[in-house]
C-alpha cells in the first residue's frame, strides 16, 4: 500500500537535514520514551535492530508491560529472560557480522526477587520473603519500589550487552520513573535501597547512557517533548540526552514558486473536483510547514547544548509491525555517518 | 436517514461526561466543544481539564491557574446576545502537585497534624510523584466540584492512560498504600507504640528484622510516623473513594471514547470499551476524531485543473499538477486506512453511536474554533 520511502520524503531519504543517528547504536544503554502514539516502541525496534546489524551484542526490553508490544513486532512474547530473537549470523562475503538480537520484558516480581536473591543470597530465605504478604503488600505499595527494581534488572543486564534498548513508559511516566531514584537517594540514607538506587544514578550518569525522545510533527507532542525533555533534564540531572527521534516527518519539497501556484490556484474558483486536488496538495504543505516548525522549536528548545534532530520519514501506512521497523532500520541506517567495523571499535 | 446526534442528548441531560481516550486525539477540544454547546444552550457547566495545549489554555484564560474554576465569558462569541444566556462556561484546569495537599487538609482532624503530615519525608515524596497521582487528583477534584451543586453538567476530561482505568482505580491504590493491615501491623495500640508487643512475637520479629535489613531502620521508624499521622485519614479518603465510583456509576454519568482514526488510538478505544462494559459503565458515544476525506477515486489531474494552471504560471503547471497527483493518491491511501481503523473500531463499540469529525484544517484554539466543531459533534449521527 505504502510507496518506497524515497518516493514519500525524498529529502529525509537521503539524509539531508538530519542529524547522525549512529550515536544511537554507540550508547550502551539508550531509553526511548515519548508521547503515546509517537511510534516510541517501533523506533526502539528499529533502534536495536539497527544496532545490532552494526555488529553490537543488543537487547530491546519493555519495563513490565501486561500487554507487551514486541509480540506484535517478533511474533514471540518477550519473557522475563531475554530471549534470543534474531541470530546474528554473518550476512555474506566481506560485510560485516550482525550481532545477535534479542528481547524481553522485564517484569517486576522477578525483578525483585532477583534483587532480593542478590541481597540475601539465599534461596529459602528469599522464598520465604516472597511469601511473607505483610511484606509483599508492603513492597508493592512502598513508593517507586517498583520502579527501583525494573531499573536495577537493567543495570544488571547491561553488564551482560554491548547494548541494551529500553522501551520506557510514555513521557510524564519516564520522568516519574526516573524520579524514584532521587527520591529513594533522599528517603534512604543507607542500606540496599540506598545501594540499589546509587547503582541505578551510576548507569544513568555513565557517558554512554543516552535518552531520547520520540516526537511527532505536531503542536503538542512537540510541546510535551520539550516539558519532557525539561523535566526529565530536572531530575536526572546528569542523564544525556542528545538526541530527538522525529518520527513522521515530512521535509519541505515546496519551491517557493510551487507554493504560489497552489496558493493562487487555492484561490482560483476551480470546481468542487479540482478543489479536492488542490486540498490534497494544501493537505502536504501543512504537513511540510509542521515539520518545519518542530524542527525549528525541537532544535531552538537546544539553544544552549541542545539535542540534534534524527528525522525519520512516514513509513509503511497500514502495513504490518515488523515490515515497519525494517522500513525504520533501514532509514536509520541510511542516517548514519559512522559504522561499526568486526571487532565492534566505532569507525568514523 | 441518520439520527441525531448521540452527544444532544447526553449534553442536554446527563451531570457528568467523562471523556477518555489515548493521548493526541483531541480529548480535551471535544470535551471543551460538548462543554460550550451545553453551555450555550442553556446549563452551567464545567469542563475540567488535565492537560490542554497552550493555545486553547490561553484563549479559555487557563494559562496560569491550577485548581481554580475560570468563567470563560462568552460575549465574544455571542455579542449582544450573551445577556440572555442563562447557560454559563466553566473551566478549570488540574495541578496534580497540590491537590493532595488539598485533600489532607480537608479530612486531616487539626492543622497540627496537618503540618506533620507536610513535613513527613514520605508524604513528600509521594505526594509528587507517586504513580496515578494525576489520576487520583481528578477523581479528588470532581468529587469536589460534583458535590458543590454549582453545575449542571461536569465534563472530565481524562489523563491520557494506556494500560487500564487508572482514573478509576486510582483512589483505591492510596487506600490499599494505606491498608488497615499494613497499617494494624505498624501500629498496635497507642500505648505500645509503634512497634509495640506485637513485635516481640516471633514471625512479626523476623518479618521486622528483614524489612529493616531492606529498608533502613530509621526509614521503618520514619514510616510508622506516616502510617500514624495518616491513620485518621483513612476513613475520610475511603468514604471520598466510594462516593466518586459511586459517581461514576449513576445513572446521571455517562462515559464518552474518544480515537483518532489510526492504529495506536484505535487499540486504546477499544480497550476502554471493554474496560467500561466489563465495569457496567454507560458508554454514550464514540467521537471518531482527526478524519481525512478524498472522494474521487482516480481523479484526471490535467483535465481538471490543467487549463487554470497554465494560465497562471505555464512553468510550473506540469510539475505542480504531478505532484498534486501524487499528493492526492497518498491522501487517498490514508483515508482508506483510516476507514479500516473505523470499521476496526465500530466493530467494538457495537451498537455504541459513533460521532465522525473531520480533521480541521488548522489546530483548535479559540472558541470560535470550538463552536465549528459542533456541526460535527451535534448533528452529523451517522448510521448505527
Amino acid at each position: 500500500m505504502a510507496e518506497p520511502a524515497a518516493a514519500l520524503n525524498p529529502g529525509v531519504a537521503s539524509g539531508v537535514g538530519s542529524a547522525d543517528s549512529s550515536l544511537l547504536f554507540r550508547s550502551r544503554v539508550l531509553l526511548l520514551t515519548g508521547k503515546g502514539g509517537t511510534g516510541k516502541t517501533t523506533l526502539a525496534a528499529a533502534t536495536a535492530r539497527f544496532a545490532a546489524a552494526q555488529g553490537r551484542k543488543t537487547l530491546l526490553c519493555e519495563l513490565d508491560n501486561q500487554r507487551p508490544s514486541l509480540t506484535a513486532i517478533f511474533g514471540k512474547v518477550p519473557t522475563y529472560e531475554p530471549q534470543r530473537v534474531e541470530s546474528g549470523a554473518p550476512t555474506g562475503a566481506g560485510s560485516r557480522a550482525a550481532a545477535a538480537l534479542s528481547i524481553c520484558n522485564i517484569e517486576w516480581m522477578p525483578a525483585l526477587d532477583d534483587w532480593l536473591a542478590d541481597l540475601v543470597g539465599v534461596g529459602r530465605i528469599v522464598r520465604m520473603i516472597m511469601k511473607n504478604r505483610m511484606i509483599s503488600i508492603f513492597l508493592e505499595a512502598a513508593p517507586g519500589a517498583r520502579d527501583l527494581m525494573l531499573l536495577h534488572r537493567v543495570v544488571r543486564l547491561a553488564e551482560q550487552f554491548d547494548l541494551v534498548v529500553v522501551d520506557m513508559p510514555a513521557s510524564g511516566n519516564a520522568a516519574g520513573m526516573l524520579s524514584v531514584v532521587s527520591t529513594a537517594r533522599r528517603l534512604f540514607d543507607s542500606g540496599p535501597i540506598r545501594r540499589c538506587a546509587e547503582e541505578i544514578d551510576a548507569m544513568l550518569r555513565r557517558p554512554d547512557t543516552n535518552l531520547v525522545v520520540v516526537s511527532l510533527p505536531e503542536e503538542m507532542v512537540v510541546n510535551e517533548t520539550m516539558e519532557t525533555r525539561a523535566r526529565i533534564a530536572a531530575e536526572v540531572p546528569g542523564l544525556r540526552q542528545p538526541l530527538v527521534l522525529l518520527n513522521r516527518a515530512t521535509p519541505a519539497s515546496l519551491t517557493p514558486g510551487e507554493q504560489e501556484l497552489l496558493s493562487r490556484l487555492d484561490q482560483a474558483d476551480v470546481g468542487s473536483e479540482a478543489r479536492e486536488l488542490v486540498e490534497a496538495g494544501l493537505w502536504e504543505e501543512r504537513l511540510e510547514r509542521a515539520t518545519a516548525e518542530a524542527l525549528t522549536r525541537l532544535r531552538g528548545d537546544a539553544g544552549r547544548s541542545g539535542p540534534s534532530v534524527v528525522v525519520l520519514p512516514v513509513l509503511g501506512r497500514g502495513e504490518g509491525a515488523a515490515k515497519v521497523v525494517g522500513q525504520l532500520t533501514a532509514a536509520l541506517a541510511r542516517q548514519s555517518r559512522a559504522r561499526v567495523d568486526l571487532v565492534g571499535e566505532v569507525v568514523r | 436517514m441518520k439520527p441525531p446526534s448521540p452527544l444532544i442528548a447526553l449534553a442536554n441531560g446527563q451531570r457528568l461526561l467523562v471523556c477518555v481516550g489515548s493521548g493526541g486525539v483531541g480529548k480535551t477540544t471535544t470535551a471543551a466543544s460538548i462543554g460550550l454547546w451545553a453551555a450555550l444552550s442553556g446549563r452551567r457547566v464545567l469542563v475540567l481539564t488535565i492537560d490542554p495545549a497552550r493555545r486553547l489554555a490561553n484563549s479559555l484564560g487557563l494559562s496560569e491557574i491550577g485548581n481554580t474554576e475560570v468563567r470563560i465569558p462568552l460575549e465574544r462569541l455571542l455579542g449582544d446576545g450573551a445577556a440572555q444566556t442563562k447557560g454559563e462556561l466553566w473551566a478549570m484546569m488540574l495541578d496534580p502537585k497540590s491537590t493532595l495537599d488539598d485533600v489532607i487538609s480537608k479530612v486531616a482532624k487539626d492543622a497540627r497534624t496537618r503540618d506533620a503530615i507536610f513535613q513527613n519525608r514520605i508524604y513528600r515524596s509521594i505526594a509528587g510523584s507517586f504513580s496515578g497521582s494525576q489520576e487520583y487528583m481528578a477523581t479528588e477534584r470532581l468529587y469536589d466540584v460534583y458535590g458543590s451543586g454549582r453545575y449542571d453538567l461536569i465534563v472530565l476530561d481524562t489523563p491520557p492512560v494506556k494500560n487500564a482505568l487508572d482514573f478509576l482505580e486510582a483512589p483505591g491504590r492510596l487506600a490499599r498504600f494505606l491498608d488497615r493491615q499494613v497499617m494494624k501491623w505498624f501500629l498496635t495500640s497507642e500505648e505500645d507504640g509503634p512497634f509495640g508487643k506485637r513485635l516481640m512475637l516471633s514471625t512479626s520479629a523476623v518479618v521486622y528484622r528483614l524489612l529493616g535489613h531492606i529498608f533502613g531502620k530509621d526509614f521503618l521508624a520514619e514510616l510508622s510516623v506516616f502510617f500514624t499521622l495518616f491513620r485518621d485519614l483513612y476513613d475520610g479518603m475511603r468514604e471520598r473513594h466510594e462516593a466518586v465510583s459511586r459517581i461514576f456509576g449513576d445513572a446521571a454519568t455517562t462515559f464518552v471514547v474518544v480515537s483518532a482514526p489510526n492504529e495506536p488510538s484505535v487499540d486504546v478505544a477499544n480497550f476502554f470499551l471493554q474496560e467500561l462494559r466489563s465495569r457496567k459503565l454507560r458508554i454514550g458515544a464514540v467521537v471518531v476524531n482527526q478524519l481525512h476525506r478524498a472522494r474521487l477515486l482516480n481523479p484526471d489531474v490535467d483535465a481538471l485543473l490543467g487549463r487554470k494552471a497554465r494560465e497562471i504560471m505555464p512553468d510550473l503547471a506540469p510539475q505542480m499538477l504531478a505532484r498534486l497527483g501524487a499528493a492526492h493518491r497518498r491522501l487517498r491511501e490514508l483515508t482508506a486506512l483510516e476507514a479500516h481503523w473505523v470499521r476496526h473500531l465500530a466493530n467494538e463499540a457495537a451498537g455504541v453511536p459513533m460521532v465522525e469529525i473531520d480533521r480541521q484544517s488548522g489546530e483548535v484554539h479559540d472558541l470560535a474554533g470550538l463552536l465549528s466543531l459542533h456541526d460535527w459533534l451535534f448533528a452529523k449521527g451517522t448510521d448505527v
